[in-house]
């Protein structure tokens, strides 16, 4: 109880920071020209800003972490992982539709099937391996792995929805992911975008006109990330979109078949008798009845 | 060392025991040979070794095991590695890190050992394999032979007394397994490990195996002195075979022990007449002229020409880098050749599409695994007939009724079972069944044996035999020297890029002591190849 | 053993924080463009001489670097309406767009554009010269599980690779052909269905090897709990100074959940007891590295005594044009070429 009371608050506390720290661009002006902060504090708060999402990626890893406590689930995510990043060299290779990339359905599903941790888990191992291994790393990069391991570790919410819609292997389980994945196709933009949003617009405070300087508004700031985001990302993320739904659309049922194929045998661990096991119990009394006979 | 009392373990869920009631001993030092028909259960039971039956897979466990004075049920698996070192058949699928020396002390990085004791360790262990030359080289340019040999090593860096193998060799080539066997031979003998191997190639080990034991499909498990478990089992190699028959003892399990037996004989000198069946060729021709290319910018075929023609087998061999494979590949499109030309029945297909090529041209490579993706075994037939477009469905006429086929390949019964859980032997015949149903003309074969026992090996050979009679032509690459002497009517073999041999198997294959099979090495000159040959021709007597 | 340069990836990383924090911190053209001096000429001679490449970007920095600093050009001169030297003026209708061009407004968005620009080649530095497995090799001892993930993934790139050409090819003789977006199936499910066999293998022989994992149930919670308290000081201590303005109180919570976490890492970590076999050593050199970009780092961070830091910020608008210059934080950017420097060293050297 105690840990799960824990584990929650974690979760809760981390991603709220990550999300605070993610956002504080349009967040952070008002608040220092409220308290009539100064150019110094100001002008280190994306530094701080980065170092508190930091912090708070490796609470979180921490915590996820302990679901990769035996052989079989390191050796899957690894595996899993491996999969994903030879998918990422197809995206790097294939100069095709900017925003497309067929590593979030595996992230995706991996999160949905096996639980949030091990969403989490693939999210962000797969954009580091990948990234590093296809030469595509930069300071984006940690970006990447805390919002991909998002993307994994919400997935798991769809659960309860897909319960609600009819139950597994309906054609609304698959719908309902491939909306799911579109929609962090988007987010996923988004937040690409944030990273570099206050390099682009400046980000020591001071005089009034710019972007998020002292004194000005979150609606501004938000109409003019608006227009930056419509300018340069909207057309790459909507093809993300586009190929989230459509690769879950095709893949996303003989996928999850295959995974929950495997699902047991990776999940199983084994807990010796006399407390015979869940799994274990019906060969058991078989058996018996078998010896009895 | 070993002692199995009255074991039984059941997987969860399943209706049959997997091991019903085991008994067997092994004494330490010993050589143990596992054999059995492949769903036997070998592989559960080495499993029981070290506890990752039933730690891994679930189910329940009765009777006692005791490994080294441990239970390893109660052990676990983790606990028993440094008293058990295990070796896993796909040397790919068992390596943490890329590079030799890394991966030898990953257990030992485990095991939190001391950074300098560390050290030391590893060094004897690569010296113990004879790895030293190797230890900076990724795994990835390893070949298999030497990929097994790391995988022992790296079992072996915690010292266990005890090394338990699971068919370390179903995946190499030849060269390779004997590197493996020589190597395991030589661990026993030098250092007194106890080695338990299951194995299907006897051959090579049986000399120096101390204990066999023979678990059947039914019944309880045999175990003791080689010769006197082979004598009660069925299988083994044609040297077993023909000493059984002819009642030799002690049996031989070497060639040279053999020989004292055939020179005591009384044999007339009389010139072995095997009967030159006149056999009739299908109407199928595929030609193959001048053909030169392979894989980038080294030519890997370097101008071969030859002619397979319907009803008749033949059998391509030669070392590895011949350039076998690569002439399947190129005659199936996937290699383009750089020069020369491709025909079937008169007709160029040296450009033509793939799948144009394959739907007449069958070609099941080394691993039949990659195939195989749908849900049922019957919707893999239908997956080929709709890349061709001939599925009923497309208002096409499937060539091969689909269940006609799968019925002669023996899997009528598992079309509706997940190809992924059929034996090695089904997969493959399931595999075949993929290819067979657009009613190709020709068949070609990439190391069809590779990791079948004795009986998947003889229905495979069956089934091979009644297409040839009805008139397909069929190629088999392969190392299996036995194999080529029961199945194939013509032998072919290949160096360096080059056809250097061609001819009926008893004039290629008796001449040459690297791929004459174990009867040719018995009988020189007789142009005698499997043990029917030499029984036949005393019957004639 | 011949005796060639090894820098220690720690000094690598401690290097790239050092530029990136400077980097992202200041506008002043002149610690900007000695900064992005270093880290270009750092690039040129890591990509000239250093022995092997980890990996090589997938386009070229100078490419990519002019490209950001056009666009940012661009589009901060487009939507900054503020400065006094006009260039032109675009009809106040148009939305956003609207109003004075200025000379400044470029000016900045060319600053803010070199600024990240400086942080890709950083970045592309250290990809070339920092491996995926030292990276791995570098991860805290409580991260083990995840760093043996990442390994095993690095392990299977190279075969799952080979395994997917497999599985196309096996494909292609069934007649295969890619038609649309579900001819992916064929080719991704057997690597599926292949992966997932193999990591049960994997998982085999891992065990038997003795790597185990520890049962969820059993780890202590205090380090988690710790580990949570020390997040949320940090929090708490950043807020302080940010919004109630006490530097000093809030610097300290900030330290404070700093040591917290390091301590619950470190606990954590002793529970997967685990050594490692031939460790990175650090050479003089690579020691020296590190110090040099610390002291970088510091110089620019820390509140040092005597030297001030205004000029760090740059703001062209309203305030000069020329920016102030401060000569010890100029100097201290100089930091950041001691890699490059050690290289042109070892190379000399090993020329006599």
């Amino acid at each position: 109880m105690t840990r799960r009371l824990l584990s929650a608050s974690i979760y809760v506390m981390t991603s709220l920071m990550g999300v605070a720290a993610f956002l504080y661009p349009f967040w952070l002006p008002a608040v220092a020209a409220q308290n009539n902060v100064g150019l110094a504090h100001a002008g280190d708060a994306p530094l701080v800003l980065t170092l508190l999402a930091g912090c708070a990626f490796a609470v979180l890893l921490l915590e996820v972490q302990d679901v990769a406590a035996n052989a079989k689930v390191v050796a899957l995510l690894g595996v899993l992982v491996a999969i994903n990043s030879v998918l990422r060299f197809a995206e790097v290779a294939i100069p095709g539709p900017g925003g497309f990339s067929p590593i979030f359905l595996l992230i995706v599903l991996t999160g949905y099937v096996f639980g949030g941790r091990m969403g989490f888990l693939m999210g962000a191992l797969t954009l580091f391996v990948s990234g590093i291994i296809t030469g595509s790393a930069g300071p984006w990069l940690p970006y990447q792995m805390f919002t991909a391991g998002w993307m994994g570790m919400s997935a798991v919410l769809c659960r309860p929805l897909v319960r609600l819609l009819g139950g597994e292997g309906k054609w609304t389980e698959v719908a309902l992911l491939a909306l799911f994945a579109g929609i962090w196709g988007l987010l996923y933009g988004a937040v690409m975008n944030i990273w570099f949003w206050p390099y682009l617009t400046a980000s020591d405070g001071g005089g009034p006109g710019l972007y998020w300087s002292p004194g000005m508004s979150i609606a501004m700031t938000l109409r003019r990330f608006g227009a930056f985001y419509l300018a340069t990302s909207l057309l790459w993320d909507l093809m993300r979109f586009g190929g989230n739904v459509a690769l879950m659309l095709v893949a996303g049922m003989p996928v999850l078949r295959v995974l929950h194929r495997f699902r047991r045998r990776f999940i199983f661990v084994y807990r010796p008798a006399p407390t015979p096991t869940e799994e274990s119990r019906p060969v058991a009394t078989a058996a018996y009845r078998k010896a009895a006979a | 060392m070993i002692h199995f009392t009255n074991l039984s373990f059941t997987y969860p869920g399943a209706e049959q025991p997997a091991l019903d009631n085991v008994n067997l001993d092994v004494p330490a030092g010993d050589f143990a040979l596992l054999v059995g028909p492949s769903g036997a259960g070998k592989s559960t039971l080495l499993r029981c070794l070290n506890g990752l039956t039933p730690h891994f897979s679930g189910g329940l466990i009765t009777g006692e095991v005791r490994v080294a004075g441990l239970d390893p049920v109660a052990a676990s698996p983790a606990g028993m590695s440094t008293h058990v070192g295990f070796v896993f058949q796909d040397p790919e699928a068992q390596f943490v890190l890329d590079r030799v020396e890394d991966e030898i002390a990953f257990a030992l990085e485990n095991a939190a050992m001391a950074p300098q004791e560390m050290r030391i360790r590893v060094e004897e262990t690569l010296d113990l394999l004879d790895l030293a030359h190797l230890r900076d080289r990724p795994l990835t340019d390893l070949s298999g032979g030497e990929k097994q040999r790391v995988a022992i090593a790296a079992a072996l860096a915690l010292r266990p007394p005890i090394l338990v193998l699971d068919e370390p060799t179903s995946q190499l080539d030849p060269k390779s397994a004997e590197d493996v066997l020589t190597a395991l031979v030589r661990l026993n003998a030098d250092l007194g490990l106890t080695i338990v191997l299951a194995e299907h190639r006897l051959e090579r080990v049986l000399p120096f195996v101390d204990t066999l034991l023979y678990l059947p499909a039914q019944g309880a498990v045999l175990s003791g002195d080689p010769r006197d478990v082979l004598a009660q089992t069925a299988l083994g190699p044609p040297l077993i075979r023909l000493g059984k028959a002819k009642g030799w003892t002690p049996l031989p399990l070497t060639i040279k022990e053999g020989l004292r037996f055939v020179r005591a004989e009384e044999r007339s000198l009389g010139t072995a007449e095997t009967a030159v069946e006149e056999r009739s060729f299908g109407a199928t021709e595929l030609t193959v002229q001048n053909v030169e290319g392979g894989y980038g910018r080294n030519a890997v075929l370097k101008g071969v020409s030859l002619t397979l023609r319907g009803g008749e087998v033949t059998a391509l061999m030669g070392r590895n880098g011949a350039g076998k494979t690569t002439l399947l590949r190129s005659i199936a499109g996937l290699t383009r050749p750089a020069r020369g030309h491709i025909l079937l029945n008169g007709e160029e297909i040296t450009q033509k599409p793939v799948a144009e090529i394959c739907r007449r041209i069958g070609y099941l490579p080394q691993n039949p695994d990659n195939l195989l993706f749908a849900e049922t075994v019957g919707e893999e037939l239908d997956i080929t007939l709709r890349n061709h477009g001939l599925h009923p469905g497309q208002g096409g006429a499937p060539p091969v009724e689909p269940m006609a086929l799968l019925t002669r390949l023996g899997l009528a019964r598992k079309a509706d079972a997940y190809p992924r859980d059929l034996s090695i032997g089904e997969r493959q015949r399931a595999a075949l069944a993929a290819l067979l149903v657009t009613k190709p003309e020709v068949l070609l074969l990439d190391e069809p044996t590779r990791g079948l026992d004795y009986a998947a090996k003889d229905a495979l050979t069956a089934l091979l035999r009644g297409w040839r009679d009805e008139g397909l032509a069929i190629m088999v690459v392969t190392h299996d020297v036995e194999l080529a002497a029961q199945l194939a009517d013509r032998v072919i073999i290949m160096s360096q890029g080059e056809i250097i041999a061609d001819g009926p198997p008893a004039q290629v294959m008796g001449a040459s002591p690297l791929f004459a099979p174990q009867v040719a090495r018995l009988y020189p000159d007789t142009g005698w190849l499997t043990v029917e040959d030499v029984l036949g021709a005393e019957n004639q007597k | 053993m011949s005796e060639r340069l090894f820098i220690h990836p720690l000094a690598w990383l401690i290097w790239l924080l050092a530029a990136v924090a400077v980097l992202t911190v200041t506008r002043n053209p002149i610690y900007l463009g000695l900064t992005l001096l270093w880290v270009g000429l750092t690039y040129a001679i890591v990509k000239r001489f250093w022995r092997e490449s980890a990996g090589a970007p997938i386009f070229s920095p100078l490419a990519f670097a002019l490209f950001v600093i056009l666009v940012s050009t661009i589009f901060n001169g487009l939507t900054v309406h503020v400065g006094r030297l006009t260039l032109f003026t675009l009809p106040p209708s148009i939305p956003l767009l609207g109003g004075k061009v200025t000379g400044e407004a470029l000016l900045y968005g060319a600053l803010n554009g070199a600024a990240l620009a400086g942080l890709f080649v950083a970045f592309a530095v250290v990809s070339r010269v920092v491996g995926v497995r030292a990276l791995i090799r570098l991860a805290p001892r409580a991260y083990y599980a995840a760093a043996v993930v990442a390994s095993i993934a690095v392990t299977y790139v190279p075969a799952t690779r080979r395994h997917f050409e497999q599985v196309r090819e096996a494909q292609a003789i069934r007649g295969h052909a890619m038609t649309s977006t579900r001819s992916w199936l064929p080719l991704a499910l057997p690597l599926l269905i292949g992966g997932l066999e193999r990591a049960l293998q994997l998982a085999e022989a891992m065990m038997a090897r003795g790597f185990a994992g520890t049962p969820e149930e059993e780890t202590p919670l205090y380090p988690r709990l710790l580990a949570l308290a020390g997040l949320a000081a940090i929090l708490a201590g950043w807020l302080l100074r940010l919004v109630w303005q006490q530097a000093l109180p809030g610097g300290t919570l900030m330290l404070a959940g700093g040591v917290m976490l390091a301590i619950a890492l470190r606990e954590t970590g002793r529970r997967h007891p685990h050594t490692v076999y031939r460790p990175d050593a650090w050479t003089p050199t690579g020691l020296l590295v590190g110090l040099a970009a610390l002291l970088t780092l510091l110089l620019f961070f820390l509140p040092v005594p005597g030297l001030s830091r205004e000029s760090i910020y740059y703001y062209p608008y309203y305030q000069s044009l020329w920016p102030d210059f401060n000569l010890w934080l100029g100097l201290a950017t100089w930091g950041l070429l001691a890699p490059a420097a050690a290289l042109i060293f070892d190379v000399m050297r090993n020329e006599e």
